[in-house]
């Protein structure tokens, strides 16, 4: 009995290891088919236009891939993102949405589903992604840059989502839709949570490339890197959270 | 079997399968998890009930995401933290060299197995005390008790991984869990056995794989990917035990999950795992009924062994083979004056679960073998094979159906245990079971 036990068992494995020769680097489609099956599809939908099951519940809907358009970005506005900024949305996950991080997968898992979801849009056929922009070190956060930062908030008109006082209420916050049609509300900056990285470098990224599908803007014709370091020490400032992990030293915010 | 007993059993599984079918349709309530986060069962089971690295997280995490909505408040209104499971089941059923007061018999007989119902309820309290209570016997001849309960205050110093508390009563974390394995018609033998005396005693009788009341230290890394647990429990069923910790029972078990990003395996584990439980041998009495806490002279039941997981394929559809080895030991008081020395044994279990490449994760196919070989017969005169025991299980479940709601699957599987010299007569005995069922959660 165990002989036969052992023999089907190999003969499994032998199967198995024939089946699933991937190449390295690049993420292999068809496993990244049962990747998002196992773990996307209910929210993403079959044919990942952000239809899946429980896509009509939820107030933020999952994401339609098959426009390429991506939020969170490395890469200029208009641009497809990097593979590897998708990683950077699997591996936070979307705070405050119904999009969990993806972390507890192992790399390859990622790198597969990557893989598959860009096969929903024929843009990844035609286009290559732009150059990410560059991102200068952390000048560090003081007192005087976030003075700065609250003018620069004034001065680009901020305010008129986000709110004089951060909270997500300006005077056009109730009128913006998103490319696909759904309401949206701009982010509280009082929060201490903005949805993909608390890092400081993630704060950096979203307004110098902007939210693609979203009224948020890119700025990153007008802002100096330097203006536009001290309002990511502005916007942490308007948040307790931020706050409590500068005094303490962490870069992020809490987890 | 005879030819006519198969044709019999062949009938029985045919009509129970068109009643089966006649009745699924489309369930319509939700599973506690799945609802609350819009998942299917798939996102957090290999091949349900079985966690896959997802789920193991998610648990570790106390059964939060952590992404701001998780506690009561920030959840969306409309979850209600509870689920139902049943597995209504069609079981046949052959024992061998029967001892019955007329004599050697073999058994077999065949019918709808009396399912209970187990009702899950579990949550997230606040961002760090999250909970699990499941009422079970809700069987038509059952009690209504509580399987188990618990709570688990998460991060309680610094905010770290690496320190977690559970405190109620809980399955100890083995290496395959008893309670999240895919076999139905057999028990881990490993986790259940004990040397034992031909028409002896043995104050010994916990199964490990039982939930057991105590204190549980859970640590991990962020991932868990290394992981421990500590355990301090009493074990079940210890006579002149207060069930507080006047007979303290240890656990513990360290994880570590390894990953490979080319090549046929995906993953490996490897871990160490033990466990003292402790069990008084003497105590006061009234009417012959042992008082709880009057217990003393404690005698130790050890079990620890080393355990091996590998994964072949992709994660999301693999091939995971688990391999576990123990070795066990019961002291010679325990047997209560018929054994002449302590008994020893050593055990353990390959297991396979193949989630086929298919749409969907439809299918899984698994099989087990158990093994038991004594080492030391408590009883120095009793055969040196007494009551070692190999046993197999091999079975498929084909999922009809997943959402983020319910689950409905298809299960069948056969199994065959066999026994030395505990029949009639010191015989061999040997069961044999098949299955057919049709296993729902909602
Ligand atoms: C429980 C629902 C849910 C599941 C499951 C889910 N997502 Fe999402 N996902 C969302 C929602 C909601 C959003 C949109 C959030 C927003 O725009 O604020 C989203 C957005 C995304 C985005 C877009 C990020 C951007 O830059 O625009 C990516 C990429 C993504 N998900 C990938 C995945 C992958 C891969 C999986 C499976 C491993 C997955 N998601 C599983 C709900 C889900
Ligand atoms: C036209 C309206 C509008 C203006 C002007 C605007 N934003 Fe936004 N902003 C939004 C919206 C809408 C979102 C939410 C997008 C989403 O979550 O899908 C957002 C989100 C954000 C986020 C959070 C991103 C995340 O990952 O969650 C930050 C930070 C932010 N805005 C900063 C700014 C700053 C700084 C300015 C001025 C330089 C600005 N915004 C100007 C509409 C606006």
């Amino acid at each position: 009995m165990f002989y036969r036990v052992a023999q089907s068992i190999l003969l499994l494995v032998g199967a198995l290891l024939a089946g699933s020769a991937v190449a390295a680097n690049t993420g292999d489609v068809k496993t990244g088919k049962l990747v998002y099956e196992r773990y996307c599809l209910s929210c993403h939908g079959a044919q990942g236009n952000g239809q899946g099951e429980a896509a009509e519940y939820m107030s933020i809907k999952p994401r339609d891939y098959r426009q390429g358009t991506y939020k969170w970005r490395s890469t200029p506005s208009g641009s497809l993102p990097l593979d590897s900024d998708l990683e950077h949305t699997l591996l936070n996950g979307l705070y405050g949405t119904y999009m969990p991080t993806w972390r507890a997968l192992d790399e390859r898992s990622r790198r597969d589903v990557i893989a598959y979801i860009k096969t929903f849009s024929p843009r990844f056929g035609t286009e290559k992604p732009q150059d990410p922009i560059i991102i200068p070190p952390d000048p560090g956060y003081s007192v005087a840059s976030v003075a700065r930062g609250d003018a620069v908030y004034k001065k680009y008109n901020c305010a008129q989502c986000h709110g004089a006082g951060g909270q997500g209420d300006g005077p056009s916050a109730h009128e913006l839709k998103d490319d696909w049609g759904n309401g949206l509300v701009p982010y509280d900056l009082t929060k201490g949570h903005v949805k993909c990285g608390d890092k400081s470098t993630d704060i950096y990224r979203v307004f110098m490339s902007g939210l693609a599908g979203t009224p948020m803007p890119t700025f990153a014709d007008s802002l100096s890197p330097v203006d536009a370091w001290d309002l990511v020490h502005f916007i942490q400032s308007l948040s307790p959270l931020y706050a409590k992990n500068m005094a303490s030293g962490e870069t992020g915010g809490a987890r | 079997m005879t030819r006519h007993g198969s044709l019999r059993v062949v009938a029985q599984v045919a009509i129970f399968a068109i009643v089966m079918f006649a009745f699924i349709s489309p369930a319509s309530a939700i599973p506690a998890f799945a609802r609350k986060y819009s998942l299917r069962c798939t996102a957090c089971h290999e091949s349900w009930p079985v966690l896959n690295d997802f789920g193991r997280n998610f648990r570790d995490n106390g059964y939060q995401l952590r992404l701001g909505r998780d506690d009561t408040v920030t959840a969306d209104p409309g979850y209600w933290p509870v689920a139902i499971h049943v597995a209504p089941s069609y079981v046949y059923k052959k024992v061998t060299n029967q001892a019955t007061d007329q004599g050697n018999k073999d058994l077999g007989s065949g019918g709808v197995a009396d399912a209970g119902m187990d009702l899950l309820t579990a949550g997230v309290l606040t961002p760090n005390i999250s909970f699990l209570v499941v009422p079970t016997g809700f069987a038509s001849n059952g009690n209504v008790h509580l399987e188990s309960y618990w709570a688990y205050f998460s991060r309680l110093i610094k905010n770290s991984d690496w320190f977690n508390v559970r405190v109620g009563q809980f399955e100890i974390d083995l290496p395959a869990s008893s309670h999240r394995n895919l076999e139905l018609t057999d028990s881990f033998l490993l986790y259940a056995y004990h040397p034992s005396v031909p028409g002896g005693t043995n104050l010994a009788g916990y199964d490990m794989g039982a939930n057991q009341r105590g204190v549980e230290i859970v640590g991990h890394d962020a991932n868990s990917l290394t992981r421990y647990t500590a355990t301090i429990f009493t074990a079940h069923d210890s006579l002149g035990s207060a069930n507080g910790f006047d007979s303290p029972s240890f656990y513990g078990h360290l994880q570590k999950y390894f990953r490979f990003n080319d090549g046929p395996v995906s993953q490996a584990e490897v871990g160490l795992w033990g466990a003292l439980a402790n069990y008084p041998t003497q105590y006061l009495t009234n009417g012959g009924v042992p008082i709880a806490g009057s217990g003393s002279h404690l005698q130790s039941s050890t079990r620890y062994g080393m355990e091996a997981n590998i994964w072949f394929g992709p994660l999301a559809a693999p091939l995971h083979l688990d391999l576990v080895y123990g070795h066990g030991s019961d002291k010679k008081d325990l047997f209560q004056g018929t054994a002449d020395r302590s008994g020893s044994f050593n055990g353990g279990f390959l297991e396979a679960i193949w989630v086929p490449r298919a749409d969907l994760m439809h299918w899984s196919v698994f099989g087990r073998y158990d093994l038991i070989r004594n080492q030391t017969q408590p009883l120095s005169t009793a055969p040196s094979n007494f009551n070692d025991q190999n046993q197999w299980t091999v079975g498929a479940v084909y999922t009809i159906a997943y959402s983020i709601r319910d689950e409905v699957a298809l299960h069948a599987e056969i199994s065959s245990d066999k026994a030395k010299g505990v029949g009639y007569g010191g015989l061999d005995q040997r069961t044999d079971s098949i299955m057919f069922g049709v296993d729902f959660v909602y």
